[in-house]
């Protein structure tokens, strides 16, 4: 059957509106109506259209004031206005300001057809487009050929990818910050029968619980206070596509009960309104959070981890699968080399050593952030030891160089922190010592968190 | 002339259909109809006497006659079957397309079909072409949509080549949904 557009059509006349009204529904599309300006203004107060048929002669307010009133609320409105023979003149002003197209009734059957495929169509472009810059931004490789691996661990990983991505079963990826689980999420989507589609990644652990709603559902126009024009959700925008949703362990559980509907149901409301949207999308979920803790811990719902944990993925941190750092190295030196234009052909074996000595707390992230940085440092052909001075205070060899007990314990107890973001509890847990103890050293030698 | 798919299998249903002639159409034309629609659907047929030109439809500025003004005035006459279907030779339109080949309430009980822009007029064609169209308008009745699978007979046809093009059967989809429909009157 064909795509669910929601079009508005707008007329004066009882038989224009209906007979255009009962011709769209065949065509698939959910129709509504209304017999003024004014009427139309009030149903999209309640949601909003993906199109808009609008007659330009009515009584009251008409088409071309109706125009201007719904590009206020709904800037990229899809509005086609129709017009009789003697007022083409008009419906040009209309397109003028802002009107996709027009049409002269009565028109021809395929007319219509072919009007109402096209908006569908750039509708689904400009979805697409949205998502295709979100991806480029990114800088991720998308193709399963375009992932670096050299440990048995991932090799094993990805020939399971192969067999998971065409299947529309929902995915759970864990592994720890950095490890590359959304660049494995496109690899799958790529892969995937939605390859086509959007990808639509949202970073769960990033937001309020209200933007994140938000950000999710869409909302109407008035929906809440500064919704000052309606807006599309990521659910919406991943119809036809993936959804990924990043730190899935940072959801509310109330959340958690609106998106399990969601999954369920393929459709939803937006915020505001109170009209279902229909949406089909692939899950793909990533978390660097033990779920089955959390749920232990009556932190994240049974039934959600369920429904998204249809097949998993685990991905090893970087110090686990160290064969996998210099392929990584030489792949991303490759890249900065190409985006700097420097003359940089490899590596030493001393640096080489020294990357593979390291304990990269920060994963393939940490790796892409070196190697950029030692192209950038980079005086010769090859990358040695110099440019990867920064290193060595994490690097294990040197530790026991020069230093005095106390810079080794400043530079122990930076690195303890600088792994766990941060947070003074889990890094008096790795070092060994408690919260308070650590607090008096932090406090001593004046280690400040960022 | 219209024959059925070899895989199509008809749904046997109760449920029944009038066919009602309006001003001088050809019986063969009504009877290859029928046929059709009892062969394809399972439904059993009743054709009526013709009933005279429907002047309250006409639109003289366009010359046509107002389809689903006809189809209203049908729909509102007390029935014995479940659903009616108009057939006529005049030219056809709704107030917003400049024609149809078929008008019908989508979920409803009612249609219209016209031959006046089938062409070939008393042709084996022609008769083919008014079957097609019959089986598409029922399928809306039974409250199916447009089809996006090009070798259905819900499938939009835009012009005769278009529908020409079409098989006198529906998609496994569209099958299953009018057998589903069906079923449950």
């Amino acid at each position: 059957m064909m795509q669910s557009m929601r079009i508005l059509v707008v007329d004066d006349e009882e038989p224009i509106r209906e007979s255009l009204s009962a011709w769209l529904q065949k065509d698939g599309y959910q129709v509504n109506m209304a017999d003024s300006g004014q009427a139309a203004l009030g149903s999209i107060g309640d949601c909003f259209f993906d199109l808009y048929l609008v007659d330009i002669k009515m009584p009251g307010m008409d088409g071309l004031e109706l125009l201007g009133r719904i590009k206020e609320i709904q800037a990229d409105a899809n509005i086609i206005m129709i017009t009789a023979h003697g007022s083409i003149q008009t419906a040009v002003e209309a397109m003028k300001r802002g009107a996709c197209d027009y049409i002269c009734k009565p028109f021809d059957p395929d007319e219509l057809s072919l009007m109402t495929e096209r908006v569908s169509a750039n509708q689904a472009l400009k979805d697409e487009n949205i998502a295709l810059r979100e991806q480029l931004m990114e800088h991720h490789e998308i193709s399963f050929e375009g992932l670096v691996v050299e440990s048995q661990a991932l090799r094993d990983i990805f020939t399971s990818l192969k067999d998971v991505a065409p299947t529309p079963a929902p995915v759970l990826i864990t592994g720890e910050t950095g490890v590359g689980k959304e660049m494995v999420a496109r690899a799958i989507h790529m892969q995937s029968e939605q390859a086509y589609g959007p990808f639509v990644a949202i970073n769960c652990g990033a937001q309020t619980e209200t933007l994140l709603q938000s950000e999710l559902f869409g909302h109407e126009r008035g929906a809440f206070t500064g919704a000052v024009k309606a807006r599309r959700g990521r659910l919406e925008m991943a119809n036809n596509g993936t959804l990924f949703l990043d730190e899935v362990g940072e959801i509310s559980g109330k959340m958690q009960v609106s998106l399990l509907r969601v999954l369920e149901e393929k459709q939803f409301q937006r915020i505001g309104g109170n009209q279902n949207v229909e949406t089909d999308f692939r899950l793909i979920c990533a978390t660097h959070r033990d779920l089955s803790e959390l749920i232990k811990a009556d932190q994240f719902r049974e039934d959600f981890y369920y429904r998204i944990n249809v097949i998993s993925i685990h991905i090893p941190p970087l110090r686990e699968r160290l064969a996998d750092v210099p392929v990584l190295a030489d792949h991303f030196l490759e890249r900065y080399v190409q985006e700097t234009g420097k003359q940089v052909a490899g590596w030493t074996q001393r640096s080489i050593g020294m990357l593979m000595s390291y304990h990269w707390p920060g994963n393939v992230r940490e790796l892409r952030n070196v190697v950029e940085r030692a192209v950038v440092l980079a005086r010769g052909r090859m990358i040695g030891a110099t440019e990867l001075s920064f290193l060595q205070p994490e690097v294990e060899e040197c530790h026991f160089g020069t230093m005095t007990l106390k810079e080794m314990e400043i530079s122990h107890i930076t690195a303890a922190l600088e792994s766990t973001d941060g947070n003074i509890s889990q890094a008096a847990r790795q070092l060994g010592i408690d919260r308070g103890t650590l607090a008096r050293k932090m406090k001593r030698y004046q280690l400040n968190l960022k | 002339m219209t024959d059925l798919a070899p895989d199509q299998t008809a749904t046997q249903t109760a449920a029944g259909i009038e066919l009602i002639p309006f001003g001088q159409v050809d019986p063969l034309a009504v009877s290859v109809v029928a046929a059709n629609l009892q062969a394809l659907l399972g439904l059993n047929t009743r054709v009526q006497a013709a009933r005279p030109n429907p002047e309250y439809a006409y639109i003289p500025t366009r010359q046509q006659f107002d389809a689903i003004k006809i189809i209203k005035q049908l729909s509102h006459e007390t029935r014995e079957v479940y659903f009616q279907l108009g057939v006529t030779n005049l030219d056809i339109c709704t107030p917003i397309l400049t024609f149809v080949f078929g008008e019908s309430q989508l979920g409803g009980n009612t249609a219209l079909v016209s031959l006046n822009r089938l062409q070939g007029n008393g042709t084996d064609l022609a008769y083919e072409r008014v079957a097609k169209i019959s089986v598409h308008e029922v399928g809306h009745i039974l409250g199916l949509e447009h089809c996006w699978e090009v070798r259905c007979l819900m499938h939009f046809s835009r012009d005769v080549a278009q529908l020409d093009s079409l098989p006198i059967s529906f998609c496994e989809t569209c099958q299953y949904e009018t057998s589903r429909r069906l079923g449950q009157l």
